[in-house]
């Protein structure tokens, strides 16, 4: 049983959470994300075998063709592509639903829901309680925002969860990324994993700490104050890690073990995704 | 001995307001075997980190092999590269040292830092994994062992590039007995002959094993500097720097560990 002070409440009923617990899920989910990641990624799928740099740009390049295409069957036709690459991939549709699919379902549908009753045209449905008349045209619009924007950030999970984040990195930087950006990005990664662990560790701490449950006040006043700490914490720790990198001779530059090796079926599959992204830029469909 | 590892006059260190060294002098010559005591926040860490160049000095003067501890030498890239290739520090919190996705790429990351050719990278993982007994963490994420199975691959992720000079923070800390007893024999006779090895440690009941010399800190300023069997027999030294407390109960096994009324106070903080 969660000490209710705590927020984590597993209970049903009455489950609010504070800011704090919030935060606290939103890094336990992360964290259990990464765990995630580092397990597919080691998945022996089709996606898994490609050399990253060659994976990059293919899926890069599908990205590029799903924002630009002007036809709804062609989007959709990327969509089922990518979830085709993620079956064999073996990515669980389930993880996808619930990482991608949703959110940019939500997040994209209140930004396009407005197109739907003021985009003029043809109108073939009403709104239920308003009334107000949906348009064809409306519905074409609301359908391109949410179908790029699911198939892309579909792609982009797929790069991630079937490359293991330092490969992701040194991709970057052989493709020409600026090795500061790509430390930047080595850093923001290990920034989350030492803010997570610090998140977690204090909310032991207190948990273990508090005998009663706290009021209101005194429980806003007690996040306030960890959220400082943890911010500072992290500044402190991430300086310290980039210390030990140094120590250990970093210059700026992501050197692996693994040197990316091509075969010439990650050609192939970088040929055919440059096939199909050039058919629907070339061919303006 | 030839040649000096470290020369240190006068140095002083602050954070801030905080005066963490205040005028530390001593030299180490290479091929010496020291322990760093002292109670906590009496500058160890400090010290080490400033004998691998990652924070400077802010008065006094600082040499280490020969070259100054400054920062505008190590905006040299050939100055900074040379001495990380001869330098190596274990940190005291092996989190902030663990910053790869697997134990391998760990131990792989400072040799492919320096440059080493990837069959001689894997041969020497290979080596060490096994010496830490470590070879079932391999594919495992760093950050998700144990406190003490991280330590063990903090340490081999540094001896892995051998370097010469060997700076250790508290290296036993997290360690379960037995786990502890291998790093000391390992400390004490695995490591090549001639490697300098500098080691903060509260463990009073080692530092025999480890040591030859000792530099007792206090305050940040130099406390002793003697044979670690002098400093040792030494109550009172040990009593004015907190090294020991006497202990108002009695543990026989613990109290065993040093003279008798007297025990090893594990932090080296505790009070009378
Ligand atoms: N990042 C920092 N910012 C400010 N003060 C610091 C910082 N790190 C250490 N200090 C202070 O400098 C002094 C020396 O700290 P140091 O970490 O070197 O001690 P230590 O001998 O290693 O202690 P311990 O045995 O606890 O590891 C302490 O007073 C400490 O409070
Ligand atoms: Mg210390």
């Amino acid at each position: 049983m969660e000490d209710p002070a705590y927020g984590v409440c597993t209970c049903r009923g009455k489950k609010r959470r504070g800011l704090l617990e919030s935060l606290i899920f939103g890094l336990i989910g992360a964290d259990t994300h990464s765990l995630e990641a580092e397990t597919t990624s080691a998945l022996p799928g089709l996606l898994q075998g490609v050399d990253p740099r060659l994976k990059l740009v293919s899926l890069l390049a599908l990205i590029v063709a799903a924002v630009s295409t002007q036809r709804l069957t062609v989007l959709a036709a990327l969509f089922l592509l990518a979830v085709g690459l993620a079956v064999v991939s073996q990515i669980r549709l389930a993880r996808l639903v619930r990482q991608v699919w949703i959110g940019v379902f939500l997040f994209s549908g209140v930004i396009v829901l407005p197109a739907l009753v003021l985009v003029p045209g043809e109108t073939i449905a009403h709104l239920p309680l308003f009334g107000w008349p949906i348009t064809l045209q409306g519905l074409r619009s609301a359908s391109f925002v949410i179908g790029r924007a699911e198939t892309a950030a579909t792609l982009s999970l797929l790069l991630v969860l079937t490359t293991p984040w330092p490969h992701v990195l040194k991709a970057l930087r052989s493709l020409g990324m600026p090795a500061a950006v790509v430390a930047i990005l080595g850093m923001t990664h290990r920034y989350i994993f030492v803010l997570m662990q610090s998140a977690l560790q204090m909310a032991e701490a207190r948990q273990s700490r508090l005998m009663a449950p706290l009021d209101g006040p005194a429980r806003r006043r007690l996040m306030l104050t960890m959220i400082g700490m943890l911010l500072s914490r992290t500044l402190t720790l991430g300086t310290e890690v980039h210390a030990a990198m140094i120590a250990r001779g970093y210059r700026g530059e992501v050197r692996l073990l693994d040197e990316f090796r091509t075969r010439p079926s990650d050609w192939a599959f970088l040929l055919a995704t440059l096939a199909v992204a050039a058919t629907i830029l070339g061919g303006r469909l | 001995m030839s040649g000096s590892a470290f020369d240190f006059r006068d140095v002083v260190y602050a954070y801030r307001s905080q005066r963490a060294l205040d005028g530390v002098s001593f030299s180490i010559g290479l091929g010496e075997r020291v322990a760093l005591l002292g109670a906590n926040g009496s500058g160890k860490s400090t010290l080490l980190r400033m004998m691998d160049a990652l924070v400077f000095a802010v008065g006094g003067t600082a040499l280490a092999l020969g070259g100054p501890l400054t920062e505008a030498a190590f905006a040299e890239e050939a100055t900074n590269f040379a001495f990380r290739q001869r330098v190596g520090l274990v940190f005291q919190n092996p989190d902030v040292q663990l910053f790869n996705p697997t134990v391998l790429d760990e131990l792989a990351f400072g040799p492919l830092q320096l440059g080493w050719d990837t069959a001689r990278v894997r041969r020497a993982i290979d080596a060490m994994l096994d010496r830490f007994g470590i070879t079932h963490l391999r594919d495992r994420s760093p950050h998700r062992l144990s406190g003490g199975e991280k330590k063990r691959v903090a340490i081999a992720s540094v001896l892995i590039t051998e370097p010469d000079v060997l700076l250790l923070d508290e290296p036993t800390a997290a360690l379960d007995p037995e786990s502890r007893a291998d790093l000391v024999a390992f400390l004490s006779h695995g490591l090549r002959e001639g490697q300098t090895v500098i080691t903060a440690i509260h463990d009073l009941d080692i530092i025999d094993h480890i040591s030859d010399r000792s530099i007792v800190l206090d305050r940040g300023k130099v406390a002793a500097d003697a044979p670690t069997l002098d400093v040792l027999h030494d109550i009172d030294l040990l009593r004015r720097t907190h090294l020991v407390f006497e202990h108002r109960h009695s543990h026989g096994i613990a109290a065993a560990a040093l003279h008798g009324h007297l025990h090893a106070a594990p932090d080296g903080g505790a009070t009378t």
